[in-house]
């Protein structure tokens, strides 16, 4: 580095500055004491200490090394033995077999992510742990192939014939004279392998089952609804640790030259062994410390909840566990549609699921869900409000299927520091004066909810034509708008990203007690009322520990530490006697009264062909940009 | 070389069997969904629905963005690996490393490090007002996406550049400037029709993950702009169509293969 020019130089900085200083931000972030990304709340250690108790973390930052461990071994050796073996093949076979090789390497990883996903629904292979490490296995093959190949085809068998000559039996040969010319080759191709895996989201996305995460698709189901800053404190760990291995094996590297006079082919070998050996111990710590933490442990008592995000006090779920010694794998998703598309191609993913209204119906009539066995629902029965049972029959005839969770509507949340106009209709979210200020809802039905009741249409049409006029008022707004998003606009509102967003009932009153600036309107012309409710899937595997569940968070006590965590209006009569706080026991936006209710409809399955058509026209919406 | 023919077979099979099964087999899987509707019949309406105005745009958007960002990694990318080549750096791999060493980062992290960064009442722009200089509106718009596709395959770019360029001999760039050339010419005419492989592999590896990512463009792009990659991961996982989503993948590996043939023609090049 010492001889560059300085415009060299500087040059190499500024690239090295663009490369790290997303780094360095995450950092940074680790100490924030604020949640949000978009403030700094103060200097804390606190997500270091909590990230150690965190085991949804730990146990997805298991399953990542020991994935990356395990398909990088057995990459290395499948790629080696291979590249050896393709020496005594002719040129053709060779080429041949290279060109397969390529594949994985040159195809786009949706595709590979894909072609394997589409493998094991064929063959029925259960989704997890199994099928991403056979993913990741396959594509990391090529990279230890790519670097071994042309090491190996530089490589003169004299010497090794020599030794054959001498006497030495094959396999010695090969180790004394071969391997460590090798070496480099395979160490360089192993270590992008590792690498890869390591860093992978778009195959194991696709590959992966219920209940497993790596750190990849954890961080991505986290990014829409704020990331947890524990992880921002584990990527600073790794990264640090990374570093320190690399320095610590440089400096031995230095040392060793200079007190030794071994060839320099030894030098390398060593090195390249040290290197082995200290990653590997790093790594074993870690594991050791994970193993010992018991994020390991498996249990056959398990129940596969999937459930909206952020829709359950997570301390209800430890209550459960420590009660029952039911294990609870617990995986959650964003819109109604991404929670059909899981069910639809890999039924017995999970036991109980958390659909609203139209899709309950949509399930039964798809012959998804199982009919539920009164008996075990005790506490249902006696704390559920029947008037709740008498509105659900609209979407689950004779109350067979669904046991309903929590109710609310939407509405506008507006930023009253950046609105100056009044909010009472649907129309301001079409008014330019508030261009990139506005947050629409990324989920099909309550997306076209808006202009449909704007334009006097029933919100359960399927008249291609209101469709369009629908499909053209988003698409006008669509400039408009700064995002579609879910649970992000939460986040966005609380850190003044935005001044009006479509949202939740129960989310607004969190907002507004994190963001007093905030304020919530139902507007005039009428809004959606929806009713999200516990359904047990066809064939669970875990049918008895389901209605286990579904019959805890019936319960007063447990329904109310949900109702504080969530704020959504409870359907739970007792549980609502019980809310202590005055004010949001008699709060509007928890409990909207008759006024508002009668302005709100619900949203009804509009069979698959109907589906379809709000499927086809949400897309035209997303691409009109 | 080290084995006979039989050993060779015996030894490659565990692999061949490997790469039939989860390799050749799968996309086979892909084609079969790609050509036929739901009830298995015969079509070619899954691969003919690019056409569709929201599909093709989509298609084209990400060219377009996978072009641009191809090019910008390359001129970011060339000068740097060159200077890395010329002044013999990284014989002991430390280059190497610090360019790997943000991949230990997970990249959806250092993606969304990047969307702090680029917000509207973001890091940059709090930096900014207080320098008293315009603020930059680029999150949810293709530019962020642009953003984010070269930092996260810049990497991919210079690692090839970085190897094809170090293994120039010195003395064919000094033969040529004694014969009179000037370091432009040089570069010309010597150093980049040598650096050609390493170019191609460079321009591929940034290509083709640009041309199809959906993470990158959600995170930057608000959901609300739609790549190809991002219809085709919403027919798996929102509407759950495998065979249209089947059929679009086809038309992607459509450039996946002029990619390869292009490289393979160049391999021979070589040889």
């Amino acid at each position: 580095m010492k001889n560059m020019k300085p415009l060299e130089k500087i040059y190499f900085w500024v690239i090295l500055a663009f490369m790290y200083l997303p780094i360095v931000t995450l950092i940074v972030l680790s100490f924030n004491k604020s949640k949000s990304r978009a403030h700094w709340g103060g200097f804390t250690f606190n997500w270091y200490i909590r990230l150690f108790s965190d085991s949804a973390i730990l146990n997805a930052l298991a399953n990542t090394l020991i994935i990356a461990l395990i398909a990088t071994i057995a990459a290395t050796i499948i790629g080696t033995v291979t590249c050896v073996a393709l020496g005594g093949l002719n040129r053709r076979t060779r080429a041949f077999i290279m060109g397969i090789t390529n594949i994985p390497m040159i195809n786009a990883d949706i595709v590979t992510g894909i072609s394997l996903m589409l493998l094991f629904r064929i063959l029925h292979f259960q989704s997890g742990f199994i099928t991403v490490l056979i993913a990741h296995i396959t594509f990391n093959i090529p990279y230890v192939m790519l670097s071994v190949m042309p090491r190996m085809k530089t490589i003169s068998p004299s010497v090794y014939e020599a030794a054959l000559d001498l006497g030495a039996k094959p396999w010695y040969a090969f180790r004394k004279t071969i391997l460590p010319d090798l070496a480099p080759a395979i160490f360089s191709g192993a270590l992008m392998a590792f690498t890869m895996s390591l860093d992978d989201f778009i195959i194991t996305y696709f590959t992966k089952g219920s209940g497993f995460d790596t750190l990849s698709t954890k961080i991505y189901n986290e990014i829409k609804r704020g990331i947890q800053p524990e992880i921002y404190a584990l990527s600073a760990i790794m990264f640090t640790l990374v570093l320190v291995l690399i320095f610590a094996s440089n400096r031995m590297r230095t040392v060793q030259r200079k007190d030794s006079d071994l060839t320099e082919k030894q030098i390398k070998f060593r090195n390249i062994r040290n290197v082995v050996v200290v990653s590997a111990a790093g790594l074993g710590i870690i594991y050791l410390a994970l193993l010992f933490g018991g994020v390991f442990t498996k249990n056959s008592n398990q129940v596969y909840v999937y459930n909206y995000g952020e829709y359950i006090d997570p301390e209800v779920i430890k209550m459960f566990q420590e009660e029952t010694g039911i294990e609870v794998v617990y995986d959650e998703y964003e819109t109604n549609e991404i929670m059909f598309a899981k069910i639809a191609s890999d039924p017995s993913s999970y036991d109980v699921v958390c659909p609203s209204d139209y899709m309950v119906s949509r399930m039964i009539n798809l012959d998804m869900v199982e009919p539920l066995d009164y008996e075990q629902l005790p506490n249902t029965l006696e704390h559920i409000g029947k008037q709740y049972f008498e509105t659900m029959e609209a979407f689950d005839p004779g109350n067979q299927y669904a046991v309903p969770y929590f109710w609310g509507t939407v509405g506008i949340l507006y930023n009253t520091n950046m609105v100056d106009d009044p909010v009472t209709s649907w129309d301001i979210l079409w008014n330019p004066k508030y261009k990139g200020e506005i947050l629409m809802q990324d989920s099909v039905r309550d997306a076209f909810m808006i202009p449909m009741i704007r334009n006097g249409f029933s919100i359960n049409t399927v008249d291609p034509a209101e469709i369009e006029i629908a499909t053209q008022d988003l698409i006008d707004q669509s400039p408009l708008v700064q995002a579609y998003v879910v649970d992000q606009v939460r986040d966005k509102m609380i850190g003044n990203e935005a001044a009006l967003g479509v949202i939740y009932s129960g989310e607004a009153l969190y907002c507004q007690w994190e963001n007093p600036d905030l304020e919530y309107v139902v507007p005039d012309e009428g809004s959606l009322v929806w009713f999200d409710s516990w359904v047990i899937t066809k064939n669970a595997r875990n049918k008895e520990n389901a209605l286990k569940w579904i019959d805890f968070l019936s319960r007063p006590e447990i329904a109310l530490m949900n109702f504080e965590f969530i704020t959504y209006s409870v359907p739970n009569e007792t549980a609502r006697e019980m809310i202590e706080d005055e004010e949001l026991r008699n709060s509007e936006i928890a409990f909207p009264g008759e006024e508002i209710l009668n302005r709100c409809y619900s949203e009804e399955y509009l069979g698959e062909e109907g589906e379809k058509l709000y499927a086809e026209a949400w897309k035209k919406v997303k691409s009109a940009n | 070389m080290f084995t006979n023919r039989k050993t060779s077979f015996v030894m490659s099979s565990p692999y061949l069997a490997w790469a039939l099964i989860f390799i050749i087999v799968p996309i086979g899987m892909v084609f079969y969904y790609g050509l036929t509707d739901t009830t298995g019949a015969f079509t070619f309406e899954n691969i003919a629905s690019i056409a569709q105005p929201e599909h093709s745009k989509a298609l084209w958007l990400a060219i377009e963005l996978a072009l641009i960002s191809t090019l910008i990694c390359f001129l970011l990318a060339y000068p740097l690996a060159l200077i890395l080549a010329r002044n013999k750096m990284s014989s002991d791999g430390i280059l190497t490393t610090l360019i790997i060493l943000p991949m230990w980062m997970n990249f959806l992290l250092r993606t969304l490090s990047w969307v702090t960064l680029l917000e509207n009442r973001g890091v940059l722009n709090s930096i900014l007002g207080a320098l008293h200089l315009p603020q930059l509106y680029i999150i949810n718009t293709p530019a962020a996406i642009v953003v984010g596709m070269v930092y996260d395959f810049l990497p991919f770019m210079i690692l090839p550049l970085y190897n094809s360029l170090a293994k120039i001999d010195d003395a064919v760039i000094n033969a040529a400037q004694d014969l009179g050339a000037n370091k432009l010419q040089t570069l010309w005419h010597v150093i980049l029709p040598l650096s050609l492989p390493g170019i191609l592999s460079g321009v591929t590896m940034v290509f083709i993950p640009s041309l199809t990512t959906f993470a990158i463009s959600t995170m930057m792009g608000g959901s609300k702009i739609l790549l190809i990659g991002n219809v085709i991961e919403q027919e798996f996982t929102l509407t759950y169509n495998w065979h249209l989503g089947s059929g679009l993948s086809l038309v992607l590996m459509v450039f996946i293969v002029i990619n390869m043939v292009v490289s393979m023609i160049s391999d021979q090049g070589e040889d």
